[in-house]
C-alpha cells in the first residue's frame, strides 16, 4: 500500500516571549499507509496536538517535511477532516443539516447534498434522528454525528483528536466498534490522539508512542490482532500484553509529566 | 426500575403542579382585586385617603373613555412613534458597535470602560441635556428611547461575539471555510440568541425612557396625558392609563418572548423562559 502521509524529521519550537523556548515536537518521523488506523499516544504536553496542527495545515511554520499524496504541507488544506473531543455540532442545525453542512458550504444543491449526507448519518447508525437538534442527542449521538459530518467531507485523512474522550467508557467501547466498522467500510485513513490505552490498541494497527517534552517517538507498535474486529477482543490475552507493553512505555513518559507539571504549579 | 417510574410519573405531576399554579394565580388576581376594592369603600367613607384609589368599575368606565377618545389616539401614536423610531435608531447604532467590538478585541478593551461607566448610570440625568439639544417636542423622546435602547443592545451583542463557542470556529477553520461562510454559517446563526435577547430588554427599557421623557416635558404623548391626569387629580383617568399602558408593554414583551422562543426551537425552547422573569 502506497503512504498516503509522509511526515519526516520535523520539529516545531514555541518562543511565546522570545526567552524560553519549548521544543514541542523533536525530529518526528512517521508514515502512514493509505486506509491506515495509526494512534498517537503520550502524556499531556508529548506534542500530539502540535502534530496534529500541523498535519492539519493550522500550523504552518516547522522544520521538516510534511506530505500528503506527495505534496507538501504548508498551510491550510483541504486533504484532511477532523473531529474535535469537545461538543462540537452546530447547535442551531439538525443532524442531517449538521452532517450536510461541508457539502452545503461547497455549494452542493440541497437535495444532492441531503441524499449524502443521509447515508452518512445512517453509516454512524443515526437513522431515524436526521431532524434531531443536538440539545435532543445524547453526548455519543452528537459525537458520531460530528464523526459523520467530516466524514461527508470526504477528507483524505481523518484526524480524531480524542473524539470520545469526554464520554464514559462504555459508551467509548460501543463507539470504538462503530469507529472499526466505518473504518472497514470506507477504507478511511485514520489518525487518531488519544489518552486511552485501551482504546489505542481496540481501534489502531499501529500505536506511535510518544515522550514527554520535547516529543519524540519514542516507540511504535504494531498492534497484531485479527481483522475485522470488536470490542470482544479486549478479553484476549494478547490484548492484555499489548495493553502493558504500552503502559511500562508510557509510564515513565507520564510521570514525567506529572512532575513537571507540579513543579510549573509550585513555581507560580 | 427507579428511574423509569419517574420518568412515568412525571407528566402528571407537571399537570398537577400547573393546575396548582393557575390556581395560586387566580387567587393572586381576586385578592387584590378584593383589597382594592376595600381601599375604595374605605375612601369614598372618607375613612381613608380620600379620593386616592377609585373602585375599579370607575377605572374601567375611565378606560372606555379614553378608548373611545380621538386624542387618545393621537397621544398612543406619538409615543408609539417615539419608541418605534427611538427603539430602531438606538439599537441599529448598538448593533454595529456590538458587531464591531466583538470582532476588534482592541477597540472594545479601549471603549469597555466608558460603556460600562455610562450604562450602569441612569439614562435620566441626561434628560436635560437631551431637552436642551432636542427641544421638548417629539424629538428629545426619540432622543431619550434610543439612548435607552442602546447599551442592553451593545452589551448583549458583544457579549454575544465574544462568547461564540471557540471549537466551531476551529470546525469552520477544519472546513476550509472563508471568510463569508465563516460569518454567514457560524457567526450570524450563533448570533440570533444574544442580539434578540438584548432586543427584548432594549425594547422593554425604551418604553421606559421614552414615557419619564414625556412625563418630564412633552406636549403629548401616553406619558404626557398621565402626568397631566395626575395634575388635574383625575385618579380614574390616571389609573386607566397606567393600566393600558401595562397592557401594551405586556403585549410587546409577549410579542418579543414569542420571537425568542421560535429562535430557541433548537434549545427545545427553554432559552426565552428563564429571561422574561428578568426583563418584566
Amino acid at each position: 500500500m502506497a503512504d498516503i502521509l509522509e511526515i519526516s524529521e520535523v520539529s516545531k519550537t514555541y518562543d511565546l516571549d522570545g526567552e524560553n523556548p519549548v521544543q514541542a515536537l523533536d525530529r518526528v518521523t512517521l508514515d502512514v499507509a493509505e486506509g491506515e488506523f495509526v494512534s498517537v499516544i503520550g502524556p499531556s504536553g508529548c506534542g500530539k496536538s502540535t502534530l496534529f496542527n500541523i498535519v492539519g495545515g493550522l500550523i504552518a511554520q516547522y522544520e521538516g517535511s510534511v506530505r500528503i499524496d506527495g505534496r507538501a504541507v504548508d498551510g491550510a488544506h483541504r486533504d484532511v477532516g477532523v473531529v474535535f473531543q469537545e461538543e462540537s455540532t452546530f447547535p442551531w442545525r439538525t443532524t442531517l443539516d449538521n452532517v450536510a453542512f461541508p457539502l452545503e458550504v461547497q455549494g452542493m444543491g440541497k437535495p444532492e447534498r441531503d441524499e449524502r449526507a443521509r447515508k452518512f448519518v445512517s453509516l454512524v447508525g443515526l437513522e431515524g434522528f436526521e431532524n434531531h437538534y443536538p440539545a435532543q442527542l445524547s453526548g455519543g449521538m452528537k459525537q458520531r454525528t460530528a464523526v459523520a459530518r467530516t466524514l461527508a467531507y470526504e477528507p483524505r485523512i481523518m484526524l480524531l483528536d480524542e473524539p470520545f474522550g469526554a464520554l464514559d467508557e462504555q459508551t467509548r467501547m460501543l463507539l470504538g466498534d462503530k469507529m472499526l466498522e466505518i473504518w472497514a467500510a470506507l477504507n478511511q485513513t485514520m489518525l487518531l490522539i488519544t489518552h486511552n490505552i485501551t482504546e489505542a490498541v481496540q481501534l489502531s494497527d499501529r500505536v506511535v508512542v510518544m515522550s514527554f517534552r520535547p516529543g519524540k517517538i519514542k516507540e511504535v507498535i504494531s498492534i497484531d490482532l485479527p481483522r475485522p474486529r470488536s470490542s470482544e477482543v479486549i478479553s484476549t490475552p494478547k490484548f492484555g500484553e499489548y495493553v502493558g507493553r504500552l503502559w511500562t512505555l508510557l509510564r515513565e513518559e507520564a510521570s514525567r509529566g506529572m512532575v513537571e507539571a507540579e513543579a510549573e504549579l509550585a513555581a507560580r | 426500575m427507579a428511574q423509569a417510574g419517574v420518568m412515568a410519573a412525571a407528566p402528571a405531576a407537571g399537570a398537577d403542579r400547573e393546575a396548582t399554579v393557575f390556581r395560586i394565580r387566580a387567587l393572586t388576581v381576586v385578592c387584590l382585586l378584593a383589597a382594592w376594592e376595600g381601599l375604595a369603600a374605605l375612601g369614598s367613607l372618607e375613612i381613608l385617603y380620600g379620593d386616592v384609589i377609585p373602585s375599579s368599575w370607575k377605572i374601567a368606565v375611565a378606560i372606555w373613555g379614553e378608548i373611545t377618545a380621538a386624542d387618545f389616539y393621537r397621544d398612543l401614536g406619538i409615543t408609539f412613534a417615539e419608541h418605534i423610531v427611538g427603539f430602531v435608531v438606538g439599537s441599529a447604532i448598538a448593533l454595529a458597535l456590538g458587531i464591531s467590538m466583538g470582532l476588534n478585541p482592541l477597540l472594545r478593551k479601549a471603549i469597555e470602560p466608558y460603556l460600562n461607566a455610562i450604562g450602569s448610570t441612569p439614562k435620566i440625568i441626561f434628560l436635560p441635556i437631551l431637552f436642551l439639544i432636542f427641544g421638548t417636542g417629539i424629538d428629545s423622546k426619540m432622543a431619550k428611547g434610543a439612548l435607552s435602547a442602546f447599551f442592553p443592545v451593545v452589551f448583549s451583542t458583544a457579549l454575544g461575539m465574544i462568547l461564540i463557542n471557540p471549537v466551531l470556529l476551529r470546525v469552520g477553520k477544519s472546513f476550509n471555510l472563508n471568510r463569508w461562510h465563516t460569518v454567514t454559517k457560524i457567526y450570524i446563526p450563533a448570533m440570533v440568541n444574544p442580539v434578540i435577547t438584548g432586543l427584548r430588554l432594549g425594547m422593554a427599557i425604551t418604553v421606559i425612557g421614552v414615557l419619564v421623557a414625556e412625563l418630564k416635558f412633552a406636549d403629548g404623548g401616553l406619558g404626557y396625558r398621565l402626568g397631566n391626569y395626575y395634575e388635574q387629580f383625575r385618579i380614574a383617568e390616571m389609573y386607566a392609563i397606567i393600566l393600558i399602558i401595562f397592557a401594551l408593554a405586556a403585549v410587546a414583551n409577549m410579542g418579543m418572548t414569542r420571537l425568542q422562543v421560535y429562535a430557541n426551537r433548537h434549545q427545545g425552547g427553554s432559552g426565552a423562559h428563564s429571561l422574561s422573569v428578568a426583563t418584566n
